[in-house]
């Protein structure tokens, strides 16, 4: 009885920690001061089970597969405009004021329209030469969930 | 007791037989990884490597690929068709700029769509210090097919996909 208690506690653990609540670190400064690098955490993946990423949202975009992820945040939806003009961004001609963005940032990006199915995502650590921050468009099927914390 | 030692050792040979024809006869999906981890190796390149493994390495890396392969890395500035030495000699000039470079792979996942026809998808991480002692850390998504010709298992496209699209 002790073992099937013991095999069943580690059956539901490992599905738990692999497919709903999984650890990660993180490895890279793009989300600094919000995720400093070397911190740890837990992507939520029944986040946007039942609801959609939203602006500001902070999600985890996969690769390939789960094993490696990339931690952004959401600042524009579907049919959206976004723009950066001198470090500022604006969605559909509107600043939005972003308080999770600490360091000086002097990005221009041309307006672009956010495609169906996604969403676009950037960043908090705005502080590199725009072409050294990964950052974009991506399909809203890429998005895993969101950090716990 | 005779019967008991008979059946184990039938059961023993049985195994024994599984597991070599497991080794020698790999199935198609294992030989495909272990291009993809061949790739993944040769690479790579450690502190301290010496020019004879650094030629070897260069000039294996071209035989993985059919001749011509197509490459399709625009945001990379490779794009068309190149033929082996091409991509050989590519592989060389990138990891001259690189003391150290670990070429690492997650998430492998091979389906044959096709007879003698495979797609790769992974995530490639790209690990390394530059010669000017600068830091690399690349991740990027690759779907590849690969062609079966003679037995073995070639590199016929590479694609790198866009995650983000800025």
């Amino acid at each position: 009885m002790f073992l099937i208690r013991i095999s069943l506690v580690a059956v539901s653990a490992f599905l738990f920690f692999s497919y709903i609540c999984t650890p990660f670190t993180i490895q890279g400064t793009s989300m600094e001061p919000t995720y400093p690098n070397g911190g740890i955490n837990f992507c939520w993946r029944l986040r946007y089970l039942l609801s959609e990423p939203k602006r500001h949202d902070v999600v985890a975009v996969r690769f390939a597969g789960s094993r490696v992820m990339l931690l952004k945040r959401v600042v524009a939806r579907e049919g959206e405009q976004v723009e950066f003009r001198d470090g500022r961004l604006f969605v559909d001609d509107m600043e939005v004021v972003e308080s999770y963005v600490r360091f000086p940032c002097d990005w221009n990006l041309p307006s672009r329209r956010v495609e169906k199915d996604c969403v676009y995502v950037v960043g908090d650590n705005r502080s590199m030469p725009i072409e050294n921050h990964y950052f974009g468009q991506t399909s809203k099927a890429r998005v895993m969930g969101g950090p716990l914390w | 007791m005779v019967k008991g030692r008979y059946f184990f050792a039938v059961g023993l040979m049985v195994i024994l037989g599984v597991v070599l024809a497991v080794t020698v006869f790999p199935s198609e999906e294992k030989r495909v990884k272990k291009r993809v981890r061949l790739l993944s190796e040769w690479v790579s390149k450690s502190p301290g490597e010496n020019s004879f493994t650094m030629l070897q390495k260069i000039k294996d890396i071209g035989t993985l690929f059919l001749d011509p392969c197509e490459l399709k890395a625009p945001h990379e500035s490779l794009s068309g068709n190149y033929t082996r030495q091409e991509i050989s000699a590519y592989t060389g000039t990138a990891r001259s700029h690189f003391l150290q470079l670990e070429f690492k792979l997650y998430d492998v996942r091979i389906t044959f769509p096709e007879e003698e026809m495979a797609k790769v998808t992974f995530t490639a991480r790209l690990i390394g210090k530059t010669t000017s002692a600068e830091q690399v850390d690349e991740i990027r998504e690759l779907e590849c097919h690969l062609k079966k010709m003679d037995r073995k298992w070639f590199f016929s496209q590479v694609e790198v996909v866009e995650v983000l699209k800025k």
